[in-house]
Order: C-alpha cells, then structure tokens, then sequence
C-alpha cells in the first residue's frame, strides 16, 4: 500500500481523473473532497460490506423458509386490506 | 436452454431472459450471469438464481410490494450508465430479502441501500448502491406501511 502524509489543503490526483483533497482534520476526522467522473464509483467501504453480507445471508435460504416467508407476506397484505376496508 | 439450480434441479429457462452483471454480485466475484425464477410457491419472492454455479440462489422481491413510496434516481443512474434510449419503464427494480427465525417470530428484512436494477433492453443487471440516503439495509417488509 502507497502511504502519502498530507495536510488540510493538500490534494493527491489518483490516474487521470480522480483528485483527492484533504479539506480539513478535526480531532479524529478526516473531510475529503473527491471529484471524479460520475461513472466512477465512490463508496464508504462498510456501506459495501453491509451489501456483501446481506447478499451472502440471501442465498442461504431455501424453498420451505421463503414459502413461510411469503405466507406470513401474504398475511400481512390481507390484514391491511381487512383494515382499510373496514376505515371505509 | 436446462440449467442446474440446487433449489429446483434441472429447469429450462429462456436463454433471452438470462440476465449479464458486468460489475459483478458483491459478495460473490466472478459471477456474472444469472436468471430470475419466479416459483409459485415462494412467491412474491422471486430467486436471483446463477447460471454458473447450482448453489448461488439470492432470495429477491419487488420493493414496491411493501414500499409503494421507494424511490432511487433512475434517470441519474441511466445517464452514469451510459445507456442511450433506455427509459425508466425499460427497468426493473428487485431488491436482496433476508428473512431471520427469531425466538419468537420471524422477521423478514429487505435491503433497499443496495437494489438490482435490471436493464430489460440489454439485459443487464446492476446492483446499485445508494449511500446517500436514509434507506436502510435491513428494512422491516412486516412493518406497517
């Protein structure tokens, strides 16, 4: 891994079109800046964990479970019908 | 075509309907190619189902089924894209369901940071994630809408 040392105001260019400014260093937080084209994906690492691991845990679930799933679905869908009918 | 899937065996599936993530799943690199089963007895929740690997069956739904309000910037995302002609009535919209066995009940979540978005004019699927709003990953379907 590059290890860079920079101050607020400072700005590191990564390829082309990517530039990174260090906007401001607070007690343990860190402002960046980051212009880059649109198509370039910027993501907070964890945000992307949470979708990895939601993705892992959805494909260990099989018929019998998701058929249970979509019955207690499917009650909850005819309750709120049943509530509003009766509001009418 | 047949393809192998763990859940049903040996199914036929319209080789025109098979879906191509050019980004790849998270979670599960080097999967690409992948076809969405709808099975009557799991329904409305549909199977995000791998054509390369048997085991890999993601559990997926409409999000507008239990989030009529549900919005993502379509537009935005087909202009970052690059996807010249496509119109939002050309996409479709699932997200990632998880369901959980507690002690007592059961709860299922749906992850609306991070919805699929297919692209039915070139059958691209794309798992789009959204950091910048309030959406949560385990949002509560049995809650109240």
């Amino acid at each position: 891994m590059l290890v860079l040392t920079r101050k607020a105001g400072e700005k590191i260019k990564i390829g082309d079109n990517v530039v990174v400014n260090i906007l401001s260093i607070e007690g343990g937080t860190v402002k960046i800046g980051i212009d880059a084209p649109r198509e370039v994906n910027i993501l907070r690492m964890e945000v992307l964990e949470q979708i990895q691991n939601e993705n892992i845990a959805a494909a260990s679930k099989d018929v019998t479970q998701i058929s249970a799933a979509a019955d207690l679905f499917k009650k909850k869908l005819s309750n709120e019908k049943e509530v509003r009918e009766k509001k009418d | 075509m047949k393809i192998e899937t763990r859940k049903f065996g040996k199914i036929e599936i319209d080789e025109q309907k098979t879906l191509f993530m050019p980004e790849g799943l998270p979670g599960f690199p080097g999967f690409e190619r992948f076809i969405l089963i709808e099975d009557p007895k799991s329904a409305p929740f549909c199977w995000f189902q791998s054509l390369q690997e048997p085991n890999l069956s993601l559990v997926v739904m409409s999000p507008f089924l239990f989030k009529a309000d549900y919005e993502i910037d379509l537009e935005g995302f087909v202009a970052s894209r690059g996807w010249k002609g496509v119109k939002v009535e050309d996409l479709l919209i699932y997200v990632v369901i998880n369901v959980f066995e507690g002690e007592k009940d059961k709860k299922i979540t749906a992850n609306l940071m991070g919805p699929i978005v297919i692209n039915l004019k070139n059958n691209e699927a794309i798992q789009v994630i959204i950091s910048n709003s309030t959406y949560s990953h385990q949002y509560n379907v049995l809650e109240p809408s």
